[in-house]
């Protein structure tokens, strides 16, 4: 049966048990988090496996945040059935511990230390007899409430004690759009699309492109009264090479017409991911050269724009790891900050290119004595953001809200950043 | 949680605070148990978090426990959960304390709150107390036909958990039929769900005692239940949709158009969200096109992109377990993925772990158009900063110009490796060189010329250094310098470490000898001086073996030494295209991550050394009978002790001995002396003896001839009989049979096979596959009886292997019919 048996979240700094979840009759010791945990530091530095095998359980690690969360079974099930459960879990956790303490607050371990009560709720309704059971945010938060802003300041007005748990049940477990709540809530009659893309190319030794392809996904903030049907029409889905949509999506108005019809859930959500394939221009390019002979290696390195994509660079960092053989680096440019981290990282931050100057870096590698010439050649990484544009060229045509009072606020927004962006040397 | 088995007080040594605290803590719950006071539930919340938060960090709070009750008559729901999550992990080790709870529990389960009486039920069920069953009949039949959805999907997994308490009391309480009435009417999706999730698990444990509970999962499987939750599948939530596919890929179809339109159906599901349902739509299409090769085909089209998609844009576990499954596609049919290769490059942040799944991948689907865009991209990785992958590349290139008939501009490459002096890559390429050479003998000029410069003294691993000896032996009339090379490395003999090393050196100097005398015959003494005073008993042995061969006749040494060498074809794959199917029938488990059909890792039989013994157990019941069992049973563990004993002896004695009887004689049971004395004369001791040693016993089972069996020449059974047969039996026959050339070359299609088997009253049900590879699944019925043979059959054309595996209803008769069937498939194709 497709089952987990216990849950359990950890500390990914000290490995301590800070949340454990028995799901079943079977009981879980969890001496096997010491186990994993063992098992964890001894190959923190290589490669962590998405499915572990103790002596007595597989185990399915998924660490966000500074936090393991760690399921545990004696079943064979399908393997992303507990993996993707608990991305989900660790999705929600974020979202309901984190959304009240302001933007760009993340989870972390005093956050569910805090919690865990609510931790404990959650986790009691995502999940009855290790089977996954209700793992919609909206339906969620009816049942359990999140201890945001508001309920803390109506307990410090009433004095009353709030519980953390919602006055009636939801009914939309029953409605045709169960992710929707049919509670009437007060909402500002607003919804905001972005576009956000990941670029992944990678550029041989040779300076040719040897593969780019594009990640996108389309989120949506949404906060509209009532029950809005939406429409949202691109004027190239044609480029799209794979979609995959929330579950609000309707499928034959794009398998017909390429359009996305929905009912929006509230608040954030992505609404559909896609993927672009065989891109042919990349917006900025680096070119590294090595030269050594008689245990010295000339390093220089080269960033520059190539296909205008007409809005600015963002946040350009150049990263490389220093091969293990070398000894010493003396690296300086002329543009930006050179560091090299404690684990021989070599991270050049240059922000935006000038205009009157190509940002160069260069300098000397010192070689291990006993080796003549570096055999090895580092991968350059290169991060940056792009606001404004989407690089694979998708566009929103238009968004046409139905079934609503008064017209609400529509808001579009677009932005691509570098995923696994790399050149060899 | 943890609650502790037996000493409470020992469970917490890393705390010493834990006791008093609980001491503490109990004071307090107790002063405010009957606290009618506003502002109590405050207190109490924080007292309760204490004691929760005192339980996850493993200090045993279950002292508190009565104390823990008394405060929990109050209408706070969160103060509820709390004491909810705290009975439900202590009630176990406190049984008669969990009595307490029962009250408030059975009180809540009638609360007006849905969501009160929901968690009511589920605590009541989640304190799987033996004693307290009874008190949990009357609630959970509540709460099956309570208004509220969420009471009711509470409920449904609720009668599960009860049936893991007390499977008499599920029953004698006929909750598995109010589910099954409750799953084919609840207006709730996630009641369905639950009722199928608990239902499923219930008749499948109880499939096993009883028929009636086969029979329900018989219909759990038919048509009308897989139409009614295919009709509803979008209304239920993700993880549902996983368990109802789940059950759909079980289902059989009974035509076409029944599968295209399932198919039609479930289309969307690729695009859903959630990577699960994902993985599960994709195996119910695999299965349902598994006998339609066109179609099956067309399948993988499909699935490719929402797959590669799966494994980019997802996080770095969920990619890794998408990768095992595509790395199982790819290697299922690399010709559909040839062109998406770009999508195997390596990126340089991928875990090395993802990047070998990726470099076997670029390997498999490498083809004419694609093979030099694939090894210019693996060259470059030879460089790579991490050494693994870098040996890794080095291989894939070597395996791709292995299996490639054009392969000039991959031998150049390699030949490049070996310029880059890198000592790891100069030691995989020189493994890789002389492969190719075994291969492509023609290469051995380009090669030969670029290997003699490299000197051994820079070499290091065994491996290279065996390659480069072999090659030094091989081809030493085209090496100028080959014999004094391999006469200083017979100099430097005893630094040699690797015995495996030295014995390619053994043969080397031999080899050089026959094509270079003069030169070499130095060396040649050198090296069997050296190789008859090793310590390692291979090494002796082949040069004692050599020294003799040279001593009784030259030209015959040479013969069998420096034999006329056939290129080889094919090198030998590591896994077999059966355990490969058997992968790809567990598409969507554990299996395909681990690259192993789940019985290697979950068979009893296959985990431990008790394999033997369990054979040699039933041998004995199935060729004695009686007390003489346990005899002879005893008697093979002695005979076991006492050979290894003679083989021993044999060493130390230094010659060949026939003390065998002897040492047979040492058992003090006369009974079982005499019988082995005579054993040349008993049957039961010979093959005692026989499996000894080793030969098989399972091959010459001692039975009486079988009785002559007759088919029904026009049996009937239906799929659906068929698969709850298969599912039911288990394998009373596994064999392997070979396949005539006639037949092979008759079997360009399933359909041959079929005709043939059917003129032998052997009916096929199912069939599919492309060459090579085809699986049939046959029955036949015993003439004027009911019982039935179920045989799956896999033919693997390219090596004329069948693997037989039958089933049968009479096991008696097994045997009978595998003859049967394999005189039958043995003749296919000669008629």
């Amino acid at each position: 049966m497709q089952q987990l048996q216990c849950i359990f979240l950890l500390s990914e700094s000290s490995g301590e048990v800070m949340v454990e979840k028995q799901t079943t009759g079977h009981h879980v010791d969890r001496s096997i988090c010491a186990w994993f945990w063992h098992q964890y530091n001894h190959h923190r530095n290589n490669d962590q496996m998405s499915v572990v095998t103790s002596p007595t359980h597989y185990l399915f690690p998924l660490i966000r945040h500074g936090i393991i969360f760690l399921a545990c079974t004696q079943l064979e099930l399908p393997p992303l059935l507990p993996i993707e459960f608990l991305s989900r879990f660790a999705d929600i956790l974020s979202d309901y511990l984190c959304a009240g303490s302001g933007a760009g607050a993340t989870l972390n371990e005093d956050i569910v230390k805090d919690n865990f009560v609510i931790v404990y709720e959650v986790l009691d309704e995502m999940m009855d007899n290790g089977f996954p059971l209700t793992t919609e945010p909206n339906l969620l938060k009816d049942i359990v409430l999140p201890p945001n802003l508001v309920t803390k300041v109506l307990h410090a007005v009433t004095g009353n004690s709030s519980p953390s748990v919602g006055p009636t049940l939801p009914h939309a477990a029953a409605s045709t759009v169960p992710w929707r709540s049919t509670h009437p809530k007060t909402t500002t009659n607003e919804v905001y699309v972005n576009l956000v893309e990941q670029l992944d190319a990678s550029v041989n030794r040779d300076g040719n492109l040897r593969r780019c392809q594009v990640y996108g996904e389309i989120q949506v903030n949404s906060s509209l009264p009532g029950f809005p049907d939406l429409t949202l029409s691109f004027t190239n889905p044609s480029l799209l090479n794979d979609v995959r949509f929330h579950p609000c999506v309707r499928f034959r108005p794009w398998e017909s017409s390429q359009v996305l019809s929905f009912v929006p859930p509230d608040g954030h959500f992505k609404l559909m991911t896609y993927r672009v394939k065989e891109l042919k221009k990349i917006p900025i390019y680096v070119k590294p050269q090595l030269t050594s002979d008689s245990g010295n290696c000339r390093i220089s390195a080269l960033v520059g724009v190539r296909n205008d994509p007409g809005k600015t660079i963002d946040s350009i960092i150049v990263e490389f790891q220093l091969p293990p053989c070398i000894t010493s680096a003396d690296l300086t440019s002329n543009h930006g900050t050179v560091d090299i981290l404690a684990d021989k990282t070599c991270r050049w931050s240059i922000g935006q290119i000038p205009k009157d100057k190509l940002p160069s870096l260069s300098g000397n590698l010192v070689l291990e004595p006993g080796l003549d010439r570096l055999h090895v050649a580092p991968t350059f990484q290169v991060r940056f953001k792009i606001m404004g544009i989407a690089m694979s060229g998708l566009q929103i045509d238009k968004l046409d809200v139905k079934n609503m009072p008064a017209n609400p606020y529509k808001g579009f927004r677009a932005q691509t950043q570098a995923g696994d962006y790399e050149f060899r040397s | 949680m943890a609650p502790p088995v037996s000493t409470p007080k020992s469970a917490s040594p890393s705390q010493p605070s834990g006791k008093s605290e609980v001491t503490d803590l109990k004071l307090q719950l107790r002063q405010l148990a009957g606290s009618r006071a506003p502002g109590a539930d405050d207190a109490k919340r924080d007292l309760f978090k204490r004691v929760i938060s005192c339980m996850t960090v493993g200090i045993d709070v279950s002292p508190a426990f009565s104390e823990m009750v008394m405060c929990s008559a109050t209408s706070d729901v969160v103060l509820k959960k709390m004491c909810y999550l705290y009975v439900g992990n202590y009630a176990r080790c406190n049984p008669d304390l969990a009595l307490l709870t029962i009250n408030f529990l059975q009180k809540d389960c009638h609360d007006q709150d849905p969501t009160i009486r929901g968690l009511a039920l589920r605590s009541l069920c989640s304190l799987r107390v033996q004693n307290l069953v009874e008190y949990l009949v009357a609630p959970l039949a509540a709460g099956l036909k309570d208004h509220s959805s969420y009471v009711r999907t509470v409920a449904a997994i609720g009668v599960l958990k009860l049936y893991h308490i007390s499977a008499t009391m599920c029953h004698d309480s006929d909750f598995p039929a109010a589910l099954k009435a409750l799953m084919l009417s609840d207006p709730d999706a996630q009641v369905v769900a639950n009722c199928l999730y608990s239902l499923l698990e219930i008749w499948t444990q109880d499939a096993a005692n009883s028929d009636e509970a086969a029979r329900e999962i018989e219909t759990l499987y038919g048509k009308s239940i897989i139409y009614y939750l295919l009709n509803r599948i979008k209304d239920f939530s993700e993880w549902a949709q996983c368990l109802v596919l789940d059950l759909v890929s079980k289902y059989i179809p009974s035509d076409n158009n029944e599968i295209f339109d399932m198919m039609n159906l479930l289309e969307d599901r690729l695009q859903h969200a959630n990577g699960a349902v994902v993985l599960a739509t994709i195996k119910v299409f695999l299965h349902l096109t598994m006998s339609m090769t066109d179609v099956h085909q067309q399948v993988y089209e499909r699935i490719k992109a929402p797959l590669l998609t799966l494994v980019g844009a997802g996080s770095p576990e969920q990619s890794y377990a998408v990768l095992c499954h595509l790395h199982l596609l790819v290697m299922r049919a690399p010709m559909l993925f040839s062109s998406d290769y770009k999508h195997f490059y390596c990126q340089f942040s991928d875990p090395s772990y993802v990047k070998k799944l990726k470099l076997e991948m670029l390997t498999a689907i490498a083809n004419e158009s694609n093979t030099y865009e694939i090894v210019t991209e693996l060259c470059e990785y030879a460089g790579n900063v991490d050494v693994p992958i870098a040996r890794e590349s080095i291989r894939a290139v070597g395996k791709i110009a292995l299996q490639q008939y054009d392969v000039n501009a991959i031998v150049d490459r390699l030949l490049q490796f070996l310029e880059m002096e890198k000592d790891y890559v100069t030691a995989e390429t020189l493994v890789l060189v002389k492969d190719l050479l075994r291969k492509y003998p023609q290469w051995s000029h380009d090669c030969i010329a670029v290997v003699g410069n490299i000197s051994s003294n820079s070499i290091q691993e065994p491996k290279a250094k065996a390659a480069l000896i072999w090659m030094l032996g091989e081809y030493s009339q085209d090496m100028m310098d080959a014999p004094y090379v391999l006469e200083s490395l017979v100099e430097n003999w005893e630094e040699e470490h690797s015995p495996e090393v030295r014995l390619h050196l053994l043969t080397a100097v031999m080899r050089c000898f026959f094509k270079r005398a003069p030169e070499t015959q130095k060396a040649l003494g050198a090296a069997l001086a050296a190789g008859l005073a090793d310590n390692n008993q291979d090494v002796h042995d082949r040069a004692l073996f050599y020294y003799r061969l040279l001593q009784y006749d030259v030209a015959v040494a040479e013969r069998v030494v420096n034999p006329p060498k056939q290129a080889v074809s094919v090198f030998a794959d590591t896994q077999s295209s059966e355990i490969k199917d058997r992968i790809f029938d567990e598409f969507n488990s554990l299996s395909v991550v681990y690259q192993k059909p789940s019985y290697l890792f979950t068979d009893k039989e296959h985990r431990g050394p008790f394999e033997f013994s369990e054979n040699l157990s039933n041998l004995a019941i199935g060729g004695d009978s009686g007390d003489d069992v346990i005899h002879s049973a005893q008697r093979y563990e002695e005979n076991d002790k006492d050979l290894l004993l003679s083989t021993s002896d044999k060493e130390e004695n230094g010659g060949p001995t026939h003390n065998g009887s002897s040492t047979y004689s040492a058992p003090s049971d006369v009974n079982s002396s005499r019988s082995l004395v005579s054993s040349s004369t008993t049957q039961p001791a010979a093959f005692a003896i026989d499996d000894l040693l080793g030969l098989g016993v399972l091959d010459t089972p001692v039975l009486p001839p079988p009785p002559a069996l007759s088919l029904n020449a026009k049996p009937v059974l239906d799929p659906g009989t068929f698969q709850k047969k298969w599912g039911q039996l288990t394998v009373s026959s596994s064999q392997e049979s070979t396949l005539s050339i006639q037949g092979v070359a008759s079997l360009t299609a399933p359909q041959s096979l079929i005709k043939h088997m059917q003129n032998n009253s052997i009916q096929c049900i199912a069939s599919g596959g492309q060459p090579p590879n085809y699986k049939f699944f046959f029955f036949a019925q015993k003439e004027g009886s009911s019982s039935f043979f179920l045989v799956e059959c896999i033919v693997n054309t390219a090596s004329a292997k069948a693997q037989i595996k039958i089933k049968a209803d009479d096991a008696s008769a097994s045997d009978a019919f595998a003859s049967l069937f394999q005189s039958a498939l043995s003749n296919f194709g000669s008629s």
